[in-house]
């Protein structure tokens, strides 16, 4: 009867396509259940029933030193190898191992993986498909919206240029408040796309001065009062030019262009608003263009040294600009003059 | 003979198994197909006018699905990371993992493969990610499994590494 229960189960484990080994001394094992016909081509046994797990057998081998410790625990539950691949005849087995202690025996029980493998495979290469083709649509997505970025640096470059034929700001000045600006941005923990945004925006902040009459706009000297009147309308012209579109980077610059002269303490034009209420985007603008026009010469004033016009701003902050902001402008003037020195008129 | 075993690390997709196909038996196919587990190829190398048998272990590439057993690297003599440059985040998975094999065993020979050459036109390596692959101080080869640039010399120059060590 136990004869026959144990060929019963001898039958089940091939035709599982599982071999048991029992082990008889570190590497030396005996074969005591029939081999499998799938996988009887890897096993060269040494006489008709002993095993050898050497060099020519690495995976297993490296597995049992793990086994061994397993064995010594004299743990009855099964401890797994992990998934292994053998080629046989052309064909690549999926294989795995398990130590066990069962009746004072150390086993090893080596099985043919066969559809389980492949149908975890198979699960595995569907998720990994799904998450190459993700990847591949994010790419695309970054390509894409790089691409309408530098479509708006452009559109903002002629836009630029365009205001730049009457104004008497020079090009240099216009690239260093983008850069000064987007630092400022970048030290204030604005994302990439913000700060690529600011960088782009700020340099726009006076183009409605390309609605002002050439009169008022290059009149040398102080303008009389009702001229004065008219070049303060040039924020509320840039903001009005500016709008109207679904773009983000030009929803900033169309809020630069209007609130730019807007004073911290609300006595700055055209709404007056005051502290927060005026966009940050506009105060941070705001900070870095006076900084700019007081280091740099102009036709109405000398350039004063970076220590002056720090005296000067210091003096401005709390009424003009934005005390907060200056702050964060003051730790990063060291930033500030590298840009200004690379950047020349 | 010499034996030496080496393994190859690296994300889900960068290109070991086709390495190994590329250097073992000079093929290459582009249908990526996973690897589950491991796999063990072997191969003869004359290096430095001496036989050697290297024993090169594919573990499947570590992923939220597979986190891979570090065990695997137990007997190792060196090691080879792969990233593909064209997908950026399989740096951040090669340095991860070069972290944890340096933890499980030491520091043995590595190189670094930044497989995908030929499509270098869609490589993506961010200065941070330029900055810290120096700071590895570990040899980095440009490596196409598709057209087996320097696929040979980055198993030889792990071997001459390995038995200088």
């Amino acid at each position: 009867m136990v004869g026959a229960n144990m060929t019963l189960l001898e039958h089940t484990l091939c035709g599982l396509n599982q071999v048991v080994l029992s082990r008889i001394s570190e590497q030396r094992f005996e074969v005591i259940t029939p081999i499998p016909k799938i996988i009887s081509p890897l096993f060269r046994l040494e006489s008709e029933r002993y095993l050898d797990i050497d060099d020519s057998w690495p995976f297993l081998s490296h597995f049992l030193y793990d086994a061994q410790s397993h064995w010594q625990e004299q743990h009855p539950a099964a401890f797994d190898s992990g998934v292994w691949l053998e080629t046989v005849k052309g064909r690549e087995l999926a294989l795995e191992a398990s130590a066990m202690f069962i009746n004072g025996q150390a086993l090893l029980l080596v099985k043919e993986l066969g559809q389980k493998y492949t149908e975890t495979a198979e699960r595995l290469q569907s998720a990994r498909d799904h998450l190459l083709m993700e990847e591949s649509l994010e790419r695309e997505v970054v390509k894409r919206t790089r691409q309408i970025a530098e479509r708006e640096e452009q559109i903002s470059l002629c836009l630029l240029a365009a205001a730049g034929c009457r104004d008497q700001e020079t090009g240099a000045h216009i690239r260093r408040i983008g850069l000064y600006a987007a630092l400022m941005a970048e030290e204030l923990g604005w994302s990439r796309a913000q700060v690529d945004q600011i960088r782009l925006a700020a340099p726009m902040h006076d183009i409605g001065k390309i609605g002002i009459p050439d009169h008022i706009l290059q009149k040398p000297g102080r303008l009389e009062p009702h001229e004065r009147t008219i070049m303060e309308t040039h924020a509320a012209i840039g903001a009005s030019m500016l709008s109207g579109t679904e773009i983000e980077m030009m929803n900033t610059a169309s809020d630069i262009a209007r609130c730019h002269h807007e004073r911290w303490d609300g006595s700055g034009y055209p709404q007056g608003l005051k502290a927060e209420d005026i966009p940050i985007s506009a105060r941070i603008t705001a900070i870095v263009d006076v900084y700019d026009a007081l280091v740099h010469k102009r036709v109405y004033k000398p350039a004063f040294d970076e220590a002056e016009a720090m005296v000067m701003m210091s003096e401005m902050a709390g009424t003009q600009i934005d005390p907060r902001l200056f702050e964060v402008f003051q730790q990063l003037l060291p930033k500030m003059r590298a840009i200004r020195e690379q950047v020349r008129d | 003979m010499i034996q030496k075993k080496i393994c190859l690390l690296g994300g889900f997709s960068v290109g070991k198994t086709s390495l190994i196909k590329r250097y073992v038996d000079s093929i290459f196919d582009d249908k990526y197909l996973t690897t589950v587990g491991v796999k063990i190829d072997k191969k003869q190398v004359e290096v430095e006018n001496k036989k050697v048998n290297l024993m090169i272990w594919d573990l499947a590439g570590e992923d939220d699905f597979c986190r891979l057993q570090m065990s695997y690297l137990r007997g190792a003599a060196g090691y080879i990371l792969v990233a593909d440059p064209t997908r950026p985040h399989t740096l951040d998975k090669l340095f991860c993992l070069h972290k944890r094999a340096q933890k499980t065993i030491g520091n043995i020979p590595a190189i670094i493969a930044l497989n995908k050459h030929d499509l270098v036109d869609q490589w993506s390596l961010s200065d941070s990610h330029l900055s810290e692959l120096e700071q590895l101080q570990q040899p980095i080869l440009k490596t196409s499994a598709k057209s087996g640039d320097l696929v040979q010399s980055l198993f030889i120059d792990l071997a001459t590494q390995m038995l200088s060590d």
